[in-house]
């Protein structure tokens, strides 16, 4: 609205700035609508099979020493995926813990962390990868394709998939201890 | 049965106010008193009638009454009383009817009033504020009514309003309990001054548009409104300082602030009506701004039901998980209806709202005061453009892309230095006409003084090299434009208590009370600018000084920052339990000793609460406040078993505690601006007729 500043006209409002005006209001109420519409869908469900999509790792990550994750290699392990971003202060209270979670659980090579950067820089993520010595494969959700398919209402946010490619359970916003990261995994763990 | 009850008051409020809206128009069409008096009672009749809703769901939360959905939610048989009655605006539901209880308080306040000159007004300004109530309620009563009961049927328990057919209530035995994270005191008080602060804005609102009906765009409406904006101001104020305390006790990431949507969502109305505060001086004093006033009130309005909007549809990504609701598209055509028909008449009324005199300065009052405007109205579109740019990124690349902290830092923080500076040097110019000589003049002294305090500031950082940081460049900048505010504020002080003591032959202090008490406007103004100085320190020191550290440490081993070193002395792990014996939460608590020059400070505490009713874990910081800075330590992890060992955060927060008394004085400040006078209504009218002068410093 601002073309409609403090420089009074002595005659009513111009016709094309009425036209802008209006425009203006319509395209913002159609950008709201939209946001709307998809607010309404909320995120993936527990129950629902998650497709295959593929993760290039950051520079330095591997997984079996490749440098990209395909989802459906990873059928037949515990898959707990983590949207995180590095202005994302929340995240950073989960960090440390998902971390040393990982890292307990690792040699048993039964479950696989994937870190997936949700829009941000690449110097600022590798900053807060190296702050937080995170060691399990991260990567950047390159055009949020990955994150517009879990549709995903922020970060962090932590999606767990059983060994069928199932989803099991959301934890939306950061974890406050290990052992609720603990607790989830140890149930996917102990399916069948 | 009282549930019933409840919701049938509801719907006959609903009503109530439906034809309050319908008589306040058939008293127009008609050219009727009788219709507008009528719709005047309609309106009065609101307030004890929500007032009845929220005593029902209040007592139905009391009292432990868990077939109700609502109170199954945010109560648990473990929360003390006060709780149960703050869980009013736990939830959503309860969190609407709050809103029309609210709403329909003020609106009986202003029925109330004298209407003697502005009887035109009336029966738009009735009809403004009861759609909106009229709005509210309807959301309640068929979106989200607090009433809702549960019901055993064939296929389960579900919540329903009327009794399914064939199913028999189902009551369980103990509810969900409130969140923890909202069981803190400022959380407490935040929602409620938050919605406080919404809900009064919609009175200038109403009055404005009645203006704009009207045709009468004298000033009348802002004479009429100006104490009401500085009330609603003082409560969103109030709750968005209280929201960053809360923020900065419970959140454990050591900061107050987030920039995030719902955060911004609330600041955004703060915004434009800071603005609108200050341009209504221009138009009572000079007749400037008509329409830049219209514009600004409407949209605070607008960002007032924008920001409820956004916080309660979820449309945003946020840390605020608010529930999913269907209230989302009600909301949307409320906004899209609200800003249709206020621009509409906007534009109808634009050439009667024409400026009564011209800008003769560059530097008079009136034009630092447009530039004051034009600084907060920038901020605001830096905010708005970062809330909505996640939404047109994805519809025009597809690609979803989110502006972090740091995008609002770099692109408010000079904004927000401008118009410290401004802060300072407004004040100080002539209504009409100043001079970069006259100007000059005035603040000189203070800024010597400022750049004498600044020489001492770099000093210190140089004996102290270790708190330099790459920001060290920003701060300097940032501390010489507050201390040179902060001067120049206390100068001005200063020079009017002076001048007054003298020719009254007071003492300074008696001086300075009287003439604080004669322009309560003035003077409150300029401690709300005083506050502001002292909050913007502690920004700079949190902002660019922070500094934090994590470790896992075993038992008496020590972890140390700026300065301080904390040792790990034991960890207690214990049930926490309500009157009746059962246990409430576990705590897992650590005991840790602070030293700072080898010198013992104390013991902090700091802790994890898991709450067992509602699930959820909080994390209390053990922090040491000191008006130099904050030691915040929060207890990230620890081994339950062995408890030999524990994970801390640890937070350095310079200057932080400025922050919260800056915030203290800016709320006094308010306070003393908005106090009511003898007869505010009637002075300034007929002041303004003889010598805009006059009045030149407030009432």
């Amino acid at each position: 609205m601002t073309e409609m500043t403090q420089d009074s006209p002595k005659r009513g409002v111009p016709l094309w700035a009425q036209i802008l005006v209006w425009l203006g209001l319509l395209v913002l109420l159609g950008i709201v609508a939209l946001g709307l519409n998809r607010a309404q869908q909320g995120t993936v469900q527990p129950g629902e099979i998650i497709p295959d999509f593929k993760l290039t790792l950051f520079d330095g990550y591997t997984y079996q020493e490749k440098t990209e994750i395909s989802f459906s290699e990873l059928r037949g392990k515990v898959v707990v995926i983590n949207f995180w971003a590095s202005w994302c202060k929340p995240c950073e209270q989960e960090a440390a813990g998902l971390e040393a979670v990982w890292r307990e659980y690792q040699p048993g090579g039964e479950v696989v962390f994937i870190g997936i950067d949700y829009v941000d820089t690449e110097p600022e993520a590798r900053g807060y990868l190296t702050k937080f010595d995170i060691t399990f494969p991260n990567g950047p959700d390159l055009a949020t394709k990955i994150s517009q398919f879990f549709r995903i209402k922020g970060v962090p946010e932590t999606y767990f998939i059983d060994r069928n490619g199932v989803l099991q359970y959301i934890q939306v916003g950061p974890f406050t201890s290990e052992t609720q990261i603990r607790q989830q995994v140890d149930a996917l763990l102990n399916q069948q | 049965m009282l549930a019933d009850f409840g919701y049938g008051v509801l719907v006959v409020t609903f009503l109530v106010s439906l034809f309050a809206i319908l008589a306040a128009i058939l008293g127009q069409a008609k050219k009727s008193q009788k219709w507008v008096e009528s719709s005047r009672l309609a309106m009065l009749l609101t307030f004890p009638l929500t007032t009845l809703i929220s005593l029902t769901l209040i007592y139905l939360l009391v009292t432990n009454d868990y077939n109700i959905a609502f109170v199954y939610e945010v109560t648990s048989r473990a929360m003390p009383t006060y709780l149960k009655v703050t869980a009013l605006w736990g939830g959503q539901a309860g969190s609407l009817l709050f809103w029309s209880w609210l709403l329909s308080a003020f609106m009986t306040a202003v029925t109330l009033r004298k209407w003697d000159r502005d009887r035109e007004f009336l029966p738009w300004v009735v009809l403004v504020a009861s759609v909106t109530l009229a709005f509210f309620l309807a959301l309640n009563v068929f979106y989200e009514n607090p009433f809702t009961r549960f019901w055993q049927t064939f296929s389960g328990v579900q919540p329903a309003t009327f009794r399914p057919a064939g199913a028999m209530p189902f009551t369980p035995a103990d509810g969900n309990g409130l969140n923890p994270l909202l069981r803190h005191p400022g959380m407490i008080i935040h929602p409620p001054m938050l919605y406080l602060g919404f809900v009064s804005f919609v009175i200038p609102f109403a009055f404005a548009i009645a203006a704009l009906v009207t045709g009468r765009t004298d000033d009348r409406w802002i004479r009429i409104t100006r104490r009401w904006t500085l009330w609603a101001w003082l409560f969103l104020s109030l709750g968005l300082v209280l929201g960053g305390r809360w923020a900065y006790d419970v959140l454990g990431w050591g900061g107050y602030w987030g920039w995030d949507p719902v955060e911004i969502a609330a600041f955004m109305p703060w915004l434009a009506g800071t603005a609108f505060l200050h341009s209504v001086m221009m138009q009572e004093k000079r007749g400037l701004l008509k329409h830049w006033n219209m514009i600004l009130i409407i949209l605070t309005y607008a960002l007032v039901i924008f920001g409820t909007f956004l916080t309660r549809s979820g449309v945003l990504s946020s840390v605020h998980s608010f529930a999913q609701s269907a209230i989302g598209p009600a909301f949307f055509i409320f906004i899209g209806v609200t800003f249709v028909v206020s621009i509409a008449l906007l534009l109808w009324r634009w050439p009667s709202l024409k400026s009564e005199s011209q800008m003769t300065s560059m530097l008079s009052r009136e034009a630092l005061f447009l530039l004051n405007n034009l600084l907060f109205m920038g901020i605001l579109v830096i905010c708005f453009w970062g809330v909505i740019f996640p939404l047109i990124s994805e519809l025009v690349t597809g690609a979803k892309v989110t502006v972090g902290p740091p995008f609002y830092e770099r692109a408010t923080g000079p904004l927000f230095a401008a118009l410290v500076f401004l802060m300072g040097v407004a004040p100080l110019s002539a209504w009409g006409h100043s001079t970069l000589k006259t100007l000059g003049k005035a603040i000189f002294k203070p800024l010597l003084a400022a750049f004498l305090v600044m020489v001492a500031v770099v000093i210190y950082f140089f004996v102290n090299p270790r708190l330099v940081n790459e920001y060290l460049p920003y701060a300097l900048i940032g501390l010489f434009v507050t201390i040179s505010t902060g001067f120049v504020t206390l100068y001005e002080f200063w020079r009017a208590s002076q001048a007054r003591a003298r020719a009254q032959n007071e003492n300074v202090f008696l001086a300075l009370w009287w003439l604080a008490g004669r322009n309560r406007r003035r003077y409150g103004g300029y401690t709300i600018h005083l506050g502001v100085v002292l909050m913007a320190m502690g920004i700079i020191g949190i902002e660019m000084f922070q500094t934090e550290t994590q470790g896992t440490i075993a038992k008496d081993e020590t972890m140390s920052l700026a300065g301080y070193t904390m040792t790990f002395k034991e960890l207690q792990d214990f049930d926490l339990n309500d009157a009746s014996g059962q246990p409430m939460q576990n705590v897992a608590r650590a005991v840790v000793e602070v030293y700072k020059d080898g010198k013992m400070l104390g013991e902090l505490y700091p802790r994890r609460d898991y709450f067992y009713d509602a699930q959820q874990p909080m994390t209390i910081p053990g922090v040491r406040s000191t008006l130099q800075d904050d030691f915040y330590v929060l207890l990230v992890d620890w081994q339950p078993i062995s408890s030999v060992g524990a994970t801390f955060k640890i937070y350095h927060n310079p200057l932080v505690n400025w922050l919260w008394f800056g915030s203290f004085i800016f709320i006094l400040g308010t306070f003393i601006a908005a106090w009511p006078d003898q007869d505010p209504e009637l002075a300034p009218v007929r002041a303004r007729k003889n010598s805009p002068a006059a009045y030149l410093t407030g009432d």
